[in-house]
């Protein structure tokens, strides 16, 4: 089920990226970095990643939250589900008063704060790819009827 | 405020062309910018155009009062100095002049030295209030970024040292002896516990409670429950104990904010995990009478005695869990804080050796607020669970 999936990490963090690289190569994903915004949304543009797993706080800005509202714009990448990590998951709700903890930046998404326990991240990365393949299934066929 | 550019900017609003001119021989234009009102409606439109530093006003003019002319100036900016010239230098006019505001008053009629020396202690004023104008704002841009400061300098070094900790056990499952593989247990435990102590102090010092009344929505307990009970779920493995829900559905909503009203149900569940033996049951809880929405965490751990309860949650106290884990004590405060902003109430109930229950009350949201929920659900249908 892993075999050939595509995954791209965004993340300015290289430790980080290394230490969930690790994890998911071991799973047998083939797993891409970037370390900043402009250069993930240009890998993003031309890689055809099944996931994207998405640092929502680079920098010192929400740079991941801007990431996040382009991808959602373009259709050509709105349907790639996106793992969304943060380093303060629990300041989300200070950060953004009144929004949802679960900010719903993007059609399909997930959010992990770092550190990111390994069987946890396996776990979500494997559900939400699942789900994105039931959505292109059930879309194909809405297309076949019509 | 307008930054001026060095030299300080003096308007003198006075009816008496002697005065002016008096004042403008006195100060001379080397030192100064200087601008002169002959009524108080122009002297206030000069305030505006002009950013003085310093205002001399006459409190006996044609047209507005002095005092009004005080007024207005103190309405249009505060850190202005103000100082009344006055021909009838009574007691009770410079009270009143006081009290609307003015530094200073300079008695008609006045010689050179005396209008340099109240110029010069006006202007003294005025720099020192810049002064600490400034000080002010720098120390509000350091609170409002300590968080993301903190969360970047500290936090983010730590959980990527903890992401390749957890990769390197991952990795050496197989190969590391029992020994070997508890202390990198340990160095994980460790730094896991910083992490939530940065988590901590970063909630209790970043954050701005009170704004959050602003965007108050229906929240459906049966979320906030599922989600603090998520996020504890791995701590709770880690120690043995099973954490139970039950929450009826019929539970109403309440108005509040859910990532707050989350936050303080995982400190209580936090708390009850780190006070409990290993291998027993932590229980979270919801129910509703008579409009009221409780929200209840039992442990059956150390328990806390009578004569400590107040001090709990009053803040700052601590004390060392089953497992050795420590705090700062601050999770109660925050709780108790995100609990007032919802006008809720918090208490608890413990006996020694027993156990302990924490309860948080809250308002329960009315009907309205049910349908809105109702259409928040269907959204987050939406999302992939």
């Amino acid at each position: 089920m892993t075999a050939g999936k595509r995954l791209l990490i965004v993340d300015d963090d290289p430790e980080f990226v290394e230490g969930i690289r690790g994890i998911l190569e071991g799973a047998g994903y083939a797993v891409e970095a970037a370390y900043n915004p402009a250069d993930g949304f240009v890998a993003l543009r031309k890689g055809r990643f099944d996931l994207l797993l998405l640092d929502i706080l680079m920098g010192r800005g929400a740079e991941g939250v801007m990431f996040a509202r382009k991808m959602r714009k373009d259709p050509a990448l709105r349907d790639i589900p996106v793992l969304i990590i943060t380093g303060i998951r629990e300041q989300i709700a200070f950060l953004f008063p009144g929004e949802p903890l679960h900010p719903h930046l993007v059609p399909v998404d997930e959010l992990m704060e770092k550190p990111v326990e390994p069987a946890l991240l396996l776990e979500k990365v494997a559900a939400l790819l699942a789900a994105a393949e039931r959505r292109k299934a059930s879309g194909g066929q809405k297309a076949a009827g019509a | 405020m307008i930054e001026t550019d060095g030299r300080p900017r003096i308007l003198i609003i006075d009816d008496e062309e002697v005065v002016l001119d008096a004042c403008a021989q006195i100060l001379g234009t080397q030192e100064f910018d200087l601008a002169v009102a002959r009524d108080g409606t122009t002297g206030l439109d000069r305030v505006g155009e002009f950013h003085p530093d310093l205002v001399f006003v006459d409190l006996k003019m044609p047209g507005i009062s002095g005092f009004e002319v005080l007024e207005g100036i103190r309405a249009r900016d505060p850190s202005i100095v103000t100082i009344v010239i006055t021909g009838y230098a009574t007691l009770s006019s410079a009270v009143e002049a006081m009290q609307k505001g003015a530094y200073d008053f300079l008695p008609k009629p006045f010689t050179p030295e005396e209008f340099r020396l109240v110029t010069r202690r006006g202007l003294e004023r005025r720099r020192l209030a810049r002064e600490a104008a400034r000080l002010r704002a720098e120390r509000d841009l350091l609170r409002e970024q300590f968080a993301s400061i903190v969360s970047h300098e500290l936090k983010a070094p730590l959980a990527a040292v903890q992401q390749q900790l957890m990769l390197l056990a991952h990795e050496l499952a197989g190969v590391l002896s029992e020994a070997q593989q508890e202390r990198l247990r340990r160095l994980q435990g460790r730094i896991a516990d910083l992490l939530a102590l940065i988590a901590t102090w970063l909630r209790a010092i970043s954050s701005d409670l009170e704004s959050l009344r602003a965007s108050f929505r229906p929240v459906p307990i049966p979320t906030v429950v599922e989600k603090a009970v998520d996020s504890m779920r791995v701590l709770a493995e880690r120690k043995d104990i099973t954490l139970e829900t039950d929450v009826p559905t019929a539970v109403p909503p309440v108005l509040g904010d859910e990532g707050t009203l989350v936050e303080a149900l995982v400190n209580l569940v936090g708390n009850a995990i780190k006070y409990s033996p290993a291998g027993s049951r932590v229980i979270v809880s919801a129910g509703a009478r008579e409009g009221t929405v409780s929200l209840a965490v039992r442990d059956f751990g150390v328990g806390i005695p009578p004569e400590d309860l107040p001090r709990i949650l009053g803040g700052l106290s601590r004390a060392v869990g089953t497992a050795g884990e420590t705090g700062a004590g601050l999770g109660l405060v925050i709780t108790r804080r995100i609990v007032e902003v919802h006008g809720g109430t918090l208490t608890v109930a413990s006996t020694p050796g027993t156990g302990t229950t924490v309860t948080i009350s809250l308002p329960a949201a009315g009907p309205s607020a049910a349908e809105a929920v109702g259409g928040a659900e269907r959204q987050k249908e939406v999302g992939v669970r």
